[in-house]
């Protein structure tokens, strides 16, 4: 902030130092001399121009003219030149005639009124080539920061997606669960085979549901019960599934995964840290208008309840750019040593 | 020789599938299984066993948090579904660690690895058969060594210094000083007087590691430890330390 304060004091000073330069250079050249009346009415002229393009420049700041599109921002400024630039000519001829200053011949008597207007016509000149630098200045410090933001956002992008990619399928579970039917193949044939299937499943929709921005809660909890058969299997007598489930909600849409993540969520950090293991119950019902999905496990928030870990958070995310603010999540411990997470979206009548 | 070995898991499944890898390998006798670490705590100090697979994320406690509890610890090969890159931010110098599904191969590199490294061990020291019948950990038994997200495997030998903070026990070896859950008191116990000497209330010392004895206040001596650390040796343990010094 500091440094950009001071560069546009500098750009100010040394504008201003152009100004006087200038009119220094005319006046010797035209007149040989550079009297003492000329330097004192240069001093003048600065300590009122400075300010009153100061001023103006607050108004251009206050009332956020930097943004506005070319053709509201030109009458308005130009306006507000004429009215800057009365006002800097008008005290600077009362100045001049108060301490009797004035450059023209005292001979050839001018009126007030004429100087005046001359006066006014030349300063907004001046006031408008304060203002074209002032704007041509902004508007390319707002292109480099525009590239700079479009940048950022680009990657940004990048690694949400990556991420998303990989929450979708933990490799974790996908190693422990080859692991479990490789124990199968001799023990119960059928069981491997249908693992088999049930996990080519889940592998098939999350590769293919990543495309898509919503899809029918029927197909979501497929590759959910295909994927708590397979943690049933690893758990055994550890993990018992309950799901109470209204038909009528099944052609709800939902985003995809999103079921698929919180039930990971259920058993990574509910059922796996409990020696004697628990119950995921999972229930989809239409309530007061709304569809409620709600996910319970037996556990403890432990704490996760202030900072989310990545997939409640992108669960968060992901039901904001879908519902805006008609969707809401929240993940909370309820009695009975349960964690509850609870998904209310609008319905869609289609 | 066979080896007695004990699998602990909490996968039913995982543990049935390594026992069946096992049985290509005679040498090694599964005597037990468990199913979390506090049954597998109880396990191995019933049965103390030679060798235990170990899997790392089990519920209630951790493999590690496993390790941490043993006094004395057999030889360990961990077994888990995490990649390599997960294991290495424990930075755990195990002896090794299998990954699941395990690969027949991998398990006959470890268990060759484990031959090799005990007979270089026989061949190195004659541990006499009374230390181990008193429950005395001898130089080349390993501790395990939790602080916070790292873990060591530490042998004994590498231990310079032992110092009490309240009712842990601060480890000195190479540049690293982990926290341990024991008292100087209890440690004292199990440590093989010929090399750890209790040097004051504060301090156990390994004599290897000393460099230089200077005198000190009221017949105290000062002991300068490898690392740098000097000890005070207090009147009464000076007198006990010449005696064990002089010949």
């Amino acid at each position: 902030m500091l440094s950009k304060i001071s560069r546009y004091w500098c750009c100010q000073i040394c504008g201003w130092g152009m100004f006087a330069l200038i009119n220094i250079f005319f006046a010797y050249t035209y007149d040989k001399t550079i009297s003492e009346k000329l330097i004192i009415r240069l001093l003048i002229a600065l300590s009122l121009g400075i300010p009153i393009t100061h001023i103006l420049r607050n108004v251009i700041i206050k009332r956020n003219w930097l943004v506005l599109p070319i053709e509201k921002i030109v009458p308005r400024l130009f306006i507000c030149i004429i009215i800057a630039s009365f006002i800097y000519s008008l005290s600077l001829l009362t100045f001049f005639e108060l301490f009797n200053l004035s450059e023209t011949d005292p001979k050839k008597k001018v009126a007030f009124i004429n100087k005046l207007v001359l006066r006014t016509f030349d300063s907004s000149l001046i006031l408008m080539v304060w203002v074209l630098i002032y704007y041509v200045y902004h508007f390319f410090q707002k292109n480099k920061k525009q590239e700079v933001d479009t940048f950022r956002l680009q990657s940004l992008v990048k690694e949400l997606e990556l991420k998303t990619i990989k929450s979708h399928i933990n490799p974790h579970f996908i190693f422990n669960s080859l692991n479990s039917i490789r124990a199968l193949v001799d023990e119960n044939p059928q069981r491997a085979r249908r693992a088999i299937t049930e996990l080519s499943n889940i592998l098939r929709s999350s590769m293919q549901t990543e495309k898509m921005e919503t899809v029918p809660l029927e197909q979501e909890l497929n590759i959910v019960r295909d994927y708590l058969a397979l943690e049933q299997m690893r758990f055994e007598e550890r993990l018992k599934v309950q799901f109470n489930i209204d038909e009528d909600t099944l052609c709800q849409p939902i985003p995809p995964m999103m079921l698929q993540t919180l039930a990971e969520n259920a058993i990574k950090h509910g059922i796996s840290k409990q020696v004697n293991g628990g119950v995921v119950t999972i229930i989809s019902d239409f309530v007061d208008g709304h569809h409620e999905i709600i996910i319970r496990n037996s556990g403890f928030l432990n704490g996760r309840a202030g900072h989310m870990g990545f997939g409640l958070q992108s669960t968060q995310d992901r039901l904001n750019l879908l519902f805006g603010t008609k969707a809401t999540f929240e993940i909370k411990d309820i009695p009975g040593n349960m964690v509850e997470a609870k998904v209310i979206m609008p319905v869609n009548n289609r | 020789m066979t080896k007695r070995a004990i699998i602990i898991d909490d996968e039913r499944l995982a543990r049935s599938e390594l026992k069946k890898l096992l049985q290509d390998h005679p040498e090694i006798e599964v005597i037990a299984e468990a199913a979390n670490a506090n049954e597998g705590i109880e396990k191995i100090g019933n049965m103390a066993p030679d060798l235990i697979f170990l899997d790392i994320q089990m519920p209630g406690k951790t493999g590690f948090d496993l390790l941490t509890e043993l006094d004395r610890l057999p030889q360990v090969i961990f077994t888990t579904a995490y990649d390599e890159y997960a294991l290495k931010a424990f930075e755990v110098n195990a002896l090794d660690y299998l990954l699941k599904p395990v690969e027949p191969r991998r398990l006959a590199d470890a268990l060759h690895k484990l031959e090799y490294i005990e007979e270089k061990e026989a061949l190195g020291t004659s541990l006499s058969p009374q230390t181990v019948n008193r429950g005395i950990l001898g130089e080349n038994d390993q501790v395990f060594v939790k602080d916070g997200e790292r873990c060591w495997f530490v042998k004994l030998n590498e231990i310079r210094l032992f110092e009490s903070v309240g009712n842990y026990a601060k480890v000195f070896f190479s540049t690293h000083k982990p926290l341990i859950l024991k008292s100087l008191n209890a440690l004292e116990e199990r440590l093989d007087e010929k090399v750890f000497f209790r040097a004051n209330r504060k301090h156990i010392v390994n004599l290897r590691m000393i460099e230089r004895v200077e005198p000190y206040f009221n017949g105290g001596l000062l002991l300068e430890i490898k690392g740098g650390e000097k000890i005070e040796v207090s009147r009464r343990q000076a007198v006990k330390f010449k005696e064990m010094m002089s010949l």
